[in-house]
């Protein structure tokens, strides 16, 4: 095989039909592009679910009869509840938390909102164990063999309030997959029509080649490699528009909400892992939807 | 070199046979006349020996090969060992004729310095030294049917197959052609030609088959068009 005929040949199809291979490359790209978006956000909550699972805690609130007696849980029921928590074989660690220290750390997370401060006064918060777990994706055993002890005023279980957050970004996650689904259904059948226009206006070459005996992979390989190459360059300005929406919409945009630690930030490295899988499917894609039309439409 | 043992044709699109019990063999050297009515089966006889159509019964021998009953992935060999020439030249007008030429050499992957050696050569042998950079659209028709048969010939084939290859051009340079095509056969090459030209077949005395709403009505070994009719 001639690598240098068979790449002349490429080049002059796709310079020959411009307008559908730059159809061709967009659809693709902005398939790409949704998909590469999507494993973006699967990424996401994988690392943001990794950090949060380590460091779920369940707390347990006191009622305010501790809260307002008791400010170092030395008397019972405290004591004892500390007691049994602390010899709990699913819990790691406990803190307790009396009610000066929880206004503290309250005053400290709303520093920024005054008003809010004015509103709440001491009184109003209560005492609480804060419990590390020896299984972090086990709150659910605390939560029901503490329910309802003496002492206990609630138990709050933040994985819950996450697992609703997580929700929130797999719905976006899979709109973004569903549109990507659509827009690469669009760039197959343009490849499809690509490889069919190509093939139709190069019909004499093709029938001169059959005829004096050239394989099929002469034959065809040409076809195909145009809807590779344009599936390549779709693939390569995908991520390159990954890169511009990481850099001008999500760090300028959510910058904050990415420095404030909430949800762990996508990075660079985020990008490149996900590029390769961008480029193969592009060109697996491309490849077996050349090929396939060309068994459909063109004969050998 | 070539056998047809009862071999009919029947396209899916007419009830008709386009041939019907046809066996005809050719050997080496030799130069066959295809004559007959348009419809007679002509083109379907040319297309059987590539394998642009496979026999609805019959057997198809071309040199080594079974044509009807080989694999498709050695229908490219098959195809290598003969060359073909058709009435409308089927060139690449994009390409000069040295390009042309070069094409059928090129996509079946020959390495470059041969291309670079066999191609003027060959472009002598059909009377075209001199005009390799042209291109078709400057050539006059029978030089253009000479790009061609130097293109069907380039790769040495074990024969030549032509459609009507005089069917465009004028009574001289058909005439021209037909020396060209001889001095082809005489170098060995079995040449298989169709055509209704009256003319050029007198005046050959060659074999002539004729073909007649699909089946063979004459064979004879120095024929003319016209006898018995």
């Amino acid at each position: 095989m001639r690598a240098s005929f068979v790449f002349s040949e490429v080049l002059t199809g796709l310079r020959r039909n411009v307008t559908m291979t730059v159809a061709m490359i967009l659809t693709t790209m902005i398939s790409l592009a949704l998909l590469g978006g999507g494993l973006l956000v699967v990424r996401m909550i994988d690392k943001t679910q990794a950090v949060y699972e380590e460091e779920i805690d369940v707390n347990i609130y006191l009622t305010n009869d501790i809260s307002a007696n008791d400010e170092t849980c030395s008397d019972d029921p405290c004591a004892s509840l500390r007691t049994r928590l602390e010899n709990d074989p699913a819990v790691e660690a406990v803190q307790y938390e009396n009610r000066d220290q929880a206004f503290e750390r309250f005053q400290q997370i709303f520093e920024a909102q005054p008003e809010l401060l004015k509103l709440v006064r001491a009184e109003s918060l209560p005492a609480s164990f804060n419990v590390r777990l020896n299984q972090p994706d086990r709150p659910q055993v605390i939560v029901q063999s503490y329910s309802g002890a003496v002492g206990i005023e609630s138990i709050v279980d933040e994985s819950e309030f996450l697992q609703r957050l997580f929700n929130a970004f797999n719905g976006v996650r899979n709109l973004t997959f569903a549109i990507a689904l659509v827009q690469a259904i669009a760039a197959l059948l343009l490849i499809s029509n690509t490889v069919q226009v190509s093939a139709f206006t190069r019909r004499t070459e093709v029938s001169i080649m059959r005829l004096v005996g050239a394989t099929r992979w002469y034959t065809q390989l040409p076809f195909l490699l145009e809807a590779v190459v344009a599936g390549v360059v779709g693939a390569v300005l995908a991520i390159a528009l990954l890169v511009a929406g990481k850099v001008w919409f999500l760090d300028s945009v959510l910058g904050g909400v990415f420095a404030s630690g909430v949800l762990r930030p996508i990075d660079g490295l985020d990008i490149l892992l996900v590029s390769p899988w961008l480029l193969l499917t592009s060109i697996g894609i491309s490849a077996v939807t050349g090929y396939v039309t060309l068994r459909l439409y063109v004969r050998q | 070199m070539i056998r047809l043992e009862h071999v009919s044709k029947v396209y899916k699109t007419s009830t008709r046979p386009a041939l019907e019990d046809v066996s005809v063999a050719v050997d080496k050297g030799e130069f066959v006349f295809l004559i007959g009515a348009s419809g007679s089966g002509k083109s379907t006889f040319l297309r059987l020996l590539l394998r642009e159509e496979v026999p609805t019964r019959g057997r198809v021998y071309v040199a080594n090969f079974d044509v009807a009953r080989m694999a498709r992935r050695r229908v490219p060999r098959l195809r290598q060992s003969i060359g073909c020439v058709f009435q409308d030249f089927r060139l690449l007008n994009n390409k000069t004729v040295a390009e042309n030429v070069a094409f059928a050499l090129e996509v079946i992957g020959k390495p470059r310095n041969t291309i670079r050696k066999v191609v003027p050569e060959v472009l002598e042998l059909v009377g075209l030294e001199g005009k390799s950079a042209r291109m078709p659209h400057e050539l006059s028709g029978g030089e253009q049917q000479r790009v061609a048969i130097a293109r069907a010939f380039v790769n040495r084939p074990l024969m030549l197959l032509a459609d009507e290859p005089t069917g465009n051009l004028d009574p001289d340079t058909s005439q021209d052609i037909m020396l060209l095509l001889e001095r082809i056969n005489r170098t060995g090459t079995t040449v298989i030609m169709a055509t209704h030209d009256h003319s050029i077949v007198d005046s050959m005395r060659r074999r002539v088959v004729e073909l007649d709403l699909g089946q063979v009505v004459r064979d004879d070994s120095r024929g003319v068009y016209g006898v018995g009719r």
